[in-house]
């Protein structure tokens, strides 16, 4: 329905595509985020724990971290107990929305009803052609995330331009840009007008790498 | 009235050629942004805090009036044109917005989308010019407890009432808290959760962290899903977007009404347009049926976009005073607003009237120059700026991940920075996938250090006596508005579950 993220329970969005058997994991994907939260409170749990407390004021500097520990904790928790109770559809369905605001309460304040509802329903971007094994596009994802973390690791030696120019071509051609040569070009363009346009004239310091050594 | 003499200098220090010049920039910029879906006034000043570093703070500030009302400028335009709202302030705009550009009427519906937006931020920005020192006097009576009163009602009004779920509310909430606490500790000296490293002792920088949210978490969400969404159609708009007399004086009172909704959300930490929005947009579906208007749900009623879409900028013209008067921000954009004071060593509250009175005037009166700039661009315009949504995606995004980058590298020169981007781009990454709420984790890593100095600062001078934080009547009041605030959000949660369920 509507504006939002108002996910079926899995056993009746197996519909479409309910060929393949759900096993416990199916629509359970969002265990990464406990994962990550769970994380983070270790983290803090470990560093509240070993702090080199300074000074000695009374609420100190681990009175604070303690209390968002807590918070960390008990939400990891409880979202690990929601998600086994009633976990999402399976990943391979669209759910639009971004879980930014509560429908419920926008569409009490909007006097919202069934044409509102459908009227969404119909946007064109929700209209699922074909279905896929998972929601999220990893191959794409993870082109990206190469490319991100490969532009990190040069930037110092290659400098700002090269770096720069191959991670512009690099993200178009995984987002789906299809000339790849001219591609080149525009890359070139765009990471040497930056360095022109920030570097000289706004005084930023970026790196030139081996070129700058050559010249 | 000294408000209008200190305005009337804000006016002559903000309209010099070179000012305008960074208004009209901002405003571009401001506008484009707003018209492509999933970027955003947020982002495009937390991309351009670092590069705009070298210039003095008035310039700066004056461009980032600009972007911050051009922003809400342009969010209806894919909304109408595409029926998928760029932004969540423009869903309630999309219901009758789309409805007129079907029964083509698109080129109107874009014109009474930016006279809206002109007349909200007007008469909101009005507002603050007058009522901000009143703001001011009652924030000198604030001490500890009251602003750790207002952080917990920011932190649990943004998190737990507005948001789909409570939990993944105070998660977000949570995650942002956790990225405030890396640096040293103010107080005490301690470093915290440093790891050692020499570089972490000013803590996360606020602008990797928005840049690594908003912009980088974008594309990696952008990348996971533009192979598999189907493309969508755009109605083409022709001709200059022009409104008659008849339907001006139809929608004149919309607009009224819906910067009355506006207007007073932008002081309440509720995260934004979205809110007083549909408020405005349900008034007008219920003030459609007493009068039986027959264009309302059918051919599209412009009364109910324009009432919309004069709350969301009236909400953000009230956000910039509650911003300057009390240091408070309200929504995501306003959070960043804050940063941004903070990269110049600025705080905002009521000390900053006193200590950098010329520039607070200065912004207030770009604000109005930026909105006459505003509708100037928008309304003969209209038609080029929906050209923007023809935009290759895949340079739009290439671009924006460099800029990102460039961003980041500008803010110290360090390469441990870009890592951290990256790592926080994946945290919002997964946070769109699994619909956690983003502005939480905002308003947590620029008002919890806030929170925790007031906290601590409020717990001493009682020495550990917790009843101090409840004891003052401001205090009190602000708990259990918030304690109303929460039962009435859980019963409406509730009272959704069991109607589903039938």
């Amino acid at each position: 329905m509507s504006l939002t993220q108002h996910q079926a329970d899995a056993g009746a969005a197996t519909g479409p595509q309910g060929k393949r058997k759900p096993h416990f994991g199916t629509g359970r994907s969002e265990f990464v985020v406990v994962a990550v939260l769970y994380a983070a409170a270790v983290f803090l749990t470990i560093g509240t724990v070993t702090m080199n407390v300074q000074g000695k004021s009374a609420p100190g500097p681990q009175f604070f971290p303690i209390l968002v520990c807590i918070v960390l904790y008990l939400v990891a928790t409880l979202l690990a107990i929601q998600i086994i109770r009633s976990p999402k559809v399976p990943d391979n369905s669209i759910h639009p929305g971004h879980g930014q605001f509560s429908a419920d309460m926008l569409h009490d304040l909007g006097h919202l009803g069934q044409e509102e509802d459908e009227a969404y329903d119909n946007a064109p971007s929700q209209t699922p052609t074909k279905t896929w094994k998972t929601y999220s596009d990893w191959r794409t994802v993870g082109v990206l995330l190469g490319g991100v973390v490969a532009f990190v690791a040069l930037l110092e030696p290659l400098g700002w331009i090269i770096s720069a120019a191959s991670l512009f071509w690099l993200v178009a051609y995984a987002l789906g840009s299809r000339r790849p040569i001219f591609n080149i070009g525009v890359g070139l363009l765009f990471s040497s007008v930056i360095q022109l346009a920030f570097g000289a004239a706004l005084g930023l310091s970026l790196p030139s790498g081996f070129v700058g050594v050559i010249f | 009235m000294e408000q209008l003499e200190l305005l009337m200098g804000g006016f002559t220090s903000a309209l010099t050629p070179i000012n305008l010049l960074w208004v009209l920039i901002g405003a571009l910029l401001g506008t484009a942004v707003g018209v492509v879906p999933g970027l955003g006034s947020a982002m495009a000043v937390a991309l351009l805090l670092p590069v705009t570093f070298s210039l003095e703070p008035t310039a700066a500030f004056i461009m980032f009036a600009g972007i911050y009302f051009g922003g809400l400028f342009g969010d209806s335009t894919s909304g109408i044109l595409l029926n998928t709202p760029g932004h969540s302030s423009a869903i309630a705009s999309t219901f009758e917005g789309h409805r007129m550009a079907k029964s083509g009427q698109a080129a109107k519906a874009l014109a009474t989308c930016a006279i809206g937006a002109f007349i909200g931020g007007l008469i909101a920005t009005t507002l603050v010019v007058f009522f901000a020192p009143t703001l001011v006097k009652m924030a000198t009576v604030f001490g500890p407890a009251e602003y750790f009163a207002l952080a917990v009602f920011a932190f649990l009004a943004i998190s737990a009432v507005v948001s789909e779920s409570v939990i993944r509310g105070i998660a977000a909430l949570g995650i942002g808290l956790a990225l405030a606490l890396v640096g040293i500790d103010g107080p005490s000296g301690t470093a915290r959760f440093t790891l050692g490293m020499p570089q972490l002792f000013d803590g996360i920088s606020v602008i990797v962290i928005t840049v690594g949210l908003l912009a980088l978490g974008e594309v990696f969400h952008i990348a996971s899903r533009i192979h598999r969404d189907p493309i969508v159609s755009r109605i083409e708009t022709k001709g200059r977007a022009r409104l008659n007399l008849a339907d001006f004086r139809k929608a004149l009172p919309a607009w009224l009404r819906g910067t009355a909704f506006g207007a007073p959300f932008g002081l309440i930490p509720a995260g934004g347009a979205e809110v007083p929005t549909f408020l405005a947009y349900g008034t007008e579906k219920q003030l459609a049926k007493r009068r039986n208007d027959p264009e309302f749900g059918t051919t599209g009623s412009i009364r109910g976009l324009a009432a919309p879409e004069a709350a969301a900028n009236a909400t953000a013209g009230t956000a910039m005073g509650a911003l300057l008067a009390l240091g408070l921000p309200t929504s995501a954009t306003a959070a960043i607003m804050l940063a941004a004071f903070q990269q110049y060593g600025m705080q905002p509250g009521p000390l900053l009237f006193e200590r950098s009175g010329n520039l607070v005037w200065a912004l207030l009166a770009s604000l109005f120059i930026g909105l006459v700039i505003l509708v100037m661009i928008n309304i003969p315009f209209a038609s080029v700026w929906a050209k923007l949504l023809s935009i290759p995606k895949h340079y739009l995004y290439a671009g924006i991940t460099v800029f990102s980058m460039l961003g980041v590298y500008a803010v110290s020169s360090s390469v441990l920075d870009l890592w951290l981007l990256i790592g926080i781009g994946l945290i919002g990454f997964l946070m769109r996938r699994y619909n956690i709420p983003l502005a939480p984790v905002l308003i947590a890593v620029i008002l919890g250090p806030m929170a925790e100095t007031e906290l601590r600062r409020a717990l001493a001078v009682s020495e550990g006596d917790l009843g101090t934080l409840v004891g003052s009547p401001i205090t009190a009041t602000l708990y259990a508005v918030l304690a109303a605030a929460l039962v009435l959000s859980a019963v409406q949660h509730l009272r959704h579950r069991s109607g589903r369920k039938v």
